[in-house]
């Protein structure tokens, strides 16, 4: 019974880390069991090797969390499906190992590791016999632990990155997150912690067998983790349940129909699997409830000058497009598009549909590599530039269609920015033991994240869900969290779609008051009234060429502008 | 490895590769429909050949000889099985999770028929396991296609042999596969396919009976899963759990074929089951790695996939 206990605790861990990767990152990662074998085999061959059994256990941690990184890199750019598909087949690749190389898992009747272990310190001299009571006190200080590090990495940047990496990866690629190493850490963290559960478990039974660490337990605990989901306390409880209870239930249906016991447990994995996209609903909408704040953050005072940017020094062109040529697969968009944007000025990317403008913005940031021509960054040639390097130079864009983050508050969205574009490395690990200097770091990314909100206007709706937000207001979020980079070039895409007619003109003041803060903002734009408002600058595209541009005054003279925005407004030109 | 050896490699190789490419062939034409990955495919494989196997003989199975209504009645009966268990599938665990018609945007549930297909899969295996105790079994051969000559095998004029059941197993096999793959261009069904292929909203507005031709794709890759098991598995012993490598091996086909070209799967099949057949003959690898090149393939064609298919596996940009 207590060896059982401690069991279920040991896979409750592994349950743990597996939800780091599904609830948290958004992955469906179906090869939990691989590393649990990583860990149960590996400390058995490392004993044997004649390391001592934490340093045998450490080690296959380490060895894991380097195939869980791997296999996290390799996966991190896939669709969910996809992931799902490229980790069951992983699980059937180690598990196929085992199988073809008994030197390594002992054949069928696996590897026997003596038990109970003794553990010897020769620090302190104390011998310790690992009795089944040793293990479950083991097993749940590590569970609890593990629960009191995940509480503890959510309330902190590490939260605020998985929440981007769940819900808007590429929301999250525009602001500076790393998604693809954030995905593979997480990975490699859900590798570790199965290993100790997996070297747990065989220094509990005394032996490490291929059959123990099946795909079907990667499915049980895929099971266990989903229906735990992200419910931060019963969730847990809720997957030890599951895990708990197949076993026994699969004897009791075995004793009452007279099956094998594995195929009733076999069946009710596969009946709770069917039951978990049913399930998945009701629980995420009961751990979705808003948390709410007895009382919230007071804003602090402003300090005078502190809303104005740093960035106001700057003079001159920031970035500029020479004779850019961008295609989409076979279709050319763009063809020797030039275009300039100064700091301090309001730039309006404006023209028809399908004229090439969101293409253009999209070069500009980055997410789009051009065929031809060059992009210049303050006189530095950034052609080809990634769009996650492109944010840590400083230009960051907005999307065309409002990217939510359902469970984030506008001061936390807008605090991913600020960590997008000034990143601290090894944030999370350093806010996990508290290091101090990152309180300084917080301090400051708390200043400029409520310097975005100030200068957007959003101030008052700083810890409002988003869902109570106006549509106006979801967009100037948008403008929000990329101002929080720091960025001193912003691309906007037609921020004002879906606005009333004052959040039009709260939109305006938003710009103007950017512009003059020394930013160069690049806007595309249907509404002609606010780009004439606002610009001090305007580019017209038609089908993918610069048509015209200057100031808005000569643009707005130029016939060829006026013939494909007014139709014609000289008749002269159309009789011939 | 000597000329006989390699030819023999080669021979039982593209045997094996038909068998690949028939079940990547529905692999990939329910997957071109509607973008679902079939967990359960390589289940159908198996489940359809003890299923058969089973109803006709009453009894596990044992390599038994059988008269010609019996061989006939089993070797009908694997393609029907095949073909109701995978149509039986996607209305219990595919169907109820499909984004609806004229909701492409929305993209279904995927974990709904991720985790559906996952528990069919599981469930097959399982409740055949309750009947099927042992790790493998010798399945009987309603084709014969083995005796076709006295000895089994092809004299060559070098002095080199060839087994004709391999011969046999391939033509059949690439017989039907393109027969299939010409009806889908051919046939008015096909055509409706295609539309249904390149955008199902269109195709739904013009008409078109979009749930039943996926539930017909449906059947069509169940029956050639059937098909695939009747022909390989009277040369090896199966076992109830050889289904999910069976089915991860036809991805891996389906996926170096390009994903959801019908004809790309059926030479990516052939391909695979080659390369499979001579990893078992070298005498560097051995048939250790029979199942671990195909997986590691599978792994690697996943993330470093060409354009085409990144499109199709990776997230959105936007």
């Amino acid at each position: 019974m207590t060896v059982e206990l401690a069991h279920y605790l040991y896979l409750l861990i592994a349950v743990l880390g597996l939800a780091l990767s599904v609830s948290y990152g958004g992955q469906p990662v179906l090869c939990q069991g691989a590393f649990l074998a990583v860990g149960g085999f590996g400390v058995v061959h490392l004993e044997r090797a004649g390391l001592p059994l934490a340093a045998a256990v450490l080690a296959a941690a380490a060895i894991a969390a380097c195939a869980g990184y791997l296999v996290g890199l390799l996966t991190a750019r896939l669709r969910g499906a996809a992931v799902a598909l490229s980790t069951w087949a992983f699980a059937w690749l180690v598990y196929t190992l085992l199988h073809a190389f008994p030197a390594v898992s002992g054949g069928s009747q696996g590897l026997v590791r003596p038990t109970p272990a003794r553990l010897n310190s020769p620090f302190f001299g104390v011998t310790v016999t690992l009795t089944p009571w040793v293990h479950v006190a083991v097993a749940g200080t590590l569970c609890l632990l593990s629960l009191a590090a995940v509480a503890r990495l959510t309330r902190g940047p590490a939260g605020l990155d998985w929440a981007a990496l769940r819900e808007a990866p590429a929301l999250a690629t525009s602001l500076g997150v790393p998604v693809l190493r954030r995905r593979a850490a997480l990975f490699a963290t859900t590798a570790a912690i199965a290993a100790v559960s997996g070297a747990g478990i065989t220094v509990l039974l005394g032996v490490a067998a291929p059959s123990d660490v099946s795909p079907l337990l990667s499915l049980q605990l895929f099971v266990a983790a989903l229906i735990g989901g992200t419910a931060r306390l019963w969730g847990p409880v809720l997957g030890l349940l599951v895990i708990a209870g197949i076993p026994p239930l699969g004897d009791a249906l075995a004793g009452a129909v007279g099956l094998p016991a594995e195929a009733a447990g076999g069946v009710l994995t596969a009946l709770a699997l069917v039951a978990v996209p049913f399930l998945r609903e009701p629980i995420e909408r009961l751990a979705a409830r808003w948390p709410e704040r007895a009382e919230r953050p007071r804003e602090p005072v402003e300090h005078s000058g502190e809303s104005a940017t740093p960035t106001a020094s700057r003079k001159g062109v920031m970035l500029a497009a020479q004779g850019l040529d961008v295609g989409i697969g076979e279709t050319d968009i763009l063809t020797g598009v030039d275009l300039e944007v100064r700091a301090g000025e309001v730039h309006a990317l404006i023209g028809p549909n399908g004229s090439g403008k969101t293409t253009a913005l999209r070069a500009l940031a980055g997410a789009l590599r051009p065929k031809g021509g060059r992009i210049l960054l303050e006189e530095t040639d950034v052609t080809g530039a990634g769009q996650f390097e492109m944010v840590r130079r400083g230009v960051t864009r907005t999307f065309q269609r409002t990217v939510g983050l359902e469970r984030l508050c506008p001061h936390r969205q807008v605090l991913l920015g600020v960590r997008g574009g000034t990143p601290v490395p090894f944030a999370a690990v350093r806010h996990l033991f508290g290091s101090t200097s990152m309180q300084d770091y917080a301090d400051i990314a708390d200043r400029e994240a409520w310097r975005a909100l100030r200068v957007t206007e959003l101030a008052q709706r700083a810890f409002d869900r988003p869902g109570a937000l106006g549509a106006g207001e979801l967009r100037l979020l948008q403008v929000a969290r990329a101002v929080a980079t720091g960025s001193h070039v912003l691309l906007l895409d037609e921020p004002a779609v879906g606005m009333t007619g004052p959040e039009r003109a709260a939109l305006a003041r938003v710009l103007r008051r950017l512009a003059a803060g020394g930013v160069a903002v690049l806007l595309v734009e249907h509404d002609l009234a606010l780009v004439y408002g606002v610009a001090d600058r305007i580019t017209v595209l038609d089908r993918g060429r610069v048509l015209a541009s200057g100031t808005p005054e000569s643009t707005a003279a130029d016939p060829a502008v006026r013939r494909i925005y007014l139709g014609d407004a000289d008749p002269s030109s159309t009789r011939a | 490895m000597s000329g006989g050896v390699a030819l023999q490699a080669f021979l039982s190789g593209l045997a094996l590769g038909t068998a690949y490419g028939l079940i990547a062939m529905g692999f990939s034409l329910v997957y071109r429909l509607t973008g679902v990955i079939s967990f359960a495919h390589g289940d159908f494989v198996v489940g359809g050949v003890f299923i058969g196997v089973l109803v006709v003989l009453g009894s596990t199975p044992v390599a038994a000889a059988l008269d010609v209504v019996h061989s006939v009645g089993l070797a009908v009966l694997i393609v029907a099985a095949g073909a109701a268990l995978s149509a039986g599938v996607y209305f219990v665990a595919v169907r109820p999770f499909l984004p609806g018609v004229g909701h492409r945007s929305t993209r279904g549930d995927v974990l709904g028929w991720v985790a559906g297909g996952l528990a069919a899969g599981l469930l097959i295996r399982e409740v055949l396991g309750l009947v099927l105790t042992q790790d493998a079994y010798a399945v009987p051969d309603p084709l014969r296609l083995g005796s076709l000559t006295p000895s089994g095998v092809l004299q060559l004029p070098g002095g080199e042999t060839v087994s004709v059941r391999a011969l046999g197993v391939i033509g059949i096999g690439l017989a039907v596969g393109i027969l299939v793959e010409r009806l889908l261009v051919l046939t008015p069904v096909g055509t409706a396919m295609k539309a249904v292929s390149e955008d199902p909203t269109a195709a739904a507005l013009l008409g078109l009976p979009v749930r039943r031709l996926v539930l017909v794709a449906f059947v069509v890759a169940g029956a050639l899963a059937g098909l695939a098991g009747l022909l390989i598995s009277p040369d090896r012993s199966l076992g109830v759990d050889d289904g999910v490598v069976l089915g991860l091996k036809a991805m891996a086909a389906a996926l170096v074929g390009g994903l959801g070209s019908v004809r790309g799967a059926l030479a990516g099949g052939l391909a695979l089951g080659v390369i499979e057949s001579f990893v078992v003959a070298s005498s560097v690898l051995g048939p250790h790695y029979a199942d671990v090149v195909p997986l590691t393939i599978l792994l690697i064609v996943l993330a470093l996939g060409r354009r085409g298919l990144r499109s199709a596996l990776r997230e959105d940009p936007e």
